[in-house]
């Protein structure tokens, strides 16, 4: 994703991703991103979690709005 | 099992070299290592596997998110069994295509085609992956201008990561553009 998300910025679309796996996502150096302590195969939070998942939403979107590149960020969220 | 390489040379060696640094240098670690170790004894040794990585992250320009359009982009296999064939997801070389998949589809009518996430959690509340209905109610506040039709899913096992830049990318690229998007989520599985 990290990649997709260059090909995007490169191709004048603002991209962000959200990661449960910053040290891996963080190698390839994406314009924006979010980490989290999430597990594989729920990124956006826990199952059922619909306010956890929003938050992860709003803090990855708002990125958006910033020049990138930009240091990830991490999220308090697991 | 079919595998389709990507020819690295000449014009085409690198046809968006600003998203991966060194493809040449990668594949030959990749074919040499991973690779050859999966086609000699039909296992896979992740500790072979070469991540990708760059030097320098690419910069753009920030976006009003209020007024803009967003595209959503998923590797979690997802696609419309009623009318789309699935990923390979048992293709131990993966597969490179996307999918498009209108963005107010009901999710119960989507399901996944990818067998490296469990899929409990999925399975159970698909906006831990596919956050569609949440993303509508952002846009109903405000917060967002508006959503794609339609949103990108691929399946995000893809160890051959200059196909990745060969193939996956460019057809996310064209879609992107096609829907006049300013902006993208990408959300891995």
């Amino acid at each position: 994703m990290g990649l997709l998300s260059r090909a995007l910025e490169l191709a004048g679309i603002a991209s962000v991703v959200t990661s449960w796996l910053g040290s891996v996502t963080r190698l390839t150096k994406p314009p924006r991103a979010t980490f989290t302590r999430l597990q594989r195969g729920a990124t956006l939070g826990q199952p059922g979690d619909a306010a956890q998942q929003l938050r992860v939403l709003r803090a990855t979107l708002a990125l958006l709005e910033q020049d990138a590149p930009l240091a990830p960020i991490t999220l308090a969220e697991e | 099992m079919v595998r389709e390489p990507v020819t690295l040379t000449g014009a085409n060696a690198n046809p968006m070299p600003e998203i991966f640094d060194s493809p040449t240098e990668w594949q030959a670690q990749y074919e040499s290592g991973w690779l050859a170790h999966y086609e000699a004894n039909g296992a896979i040794d992740w500790s072979l596997y070469p991540r990708p990585r760059n030097q320098e992250a690419v910069g753009g320009p920030g976006i009003p998110l209020a007024e803009s359009r967003l595209l959503f982009v998923t590797s979690a296999g997802a696609y419309l069994p009623a009318a789309q064939e699935p990923f390979a997801a048992e293709n131990d070389l993966g597969d490179y295509g996307i999918r498009t998949i209108p963005s107010d589809t009901p999710l119960a009518e989507i399901a996944f085609a990818h067998t490296h996430y469990p899929h409990d959690a999925v399975n159970t509340d698909p906006q831990v992956l596919l956050p569609l209905r949440h993303l509508e109610s952002l846009r109903d506040e405000g917060l967002l201008g508006e959503l794609a039709p339609a949103f990108v899913s691929f399946m995000g096992y893809q160890p051959d990561v200059p196909r990745v830049v060969a193939e996956t990318a460019p057809r996310v690229v064209a879609f992107a553009k096609e829907a006049a998007v300013r902006a993208a989520l990408l959300v891995p599985a």
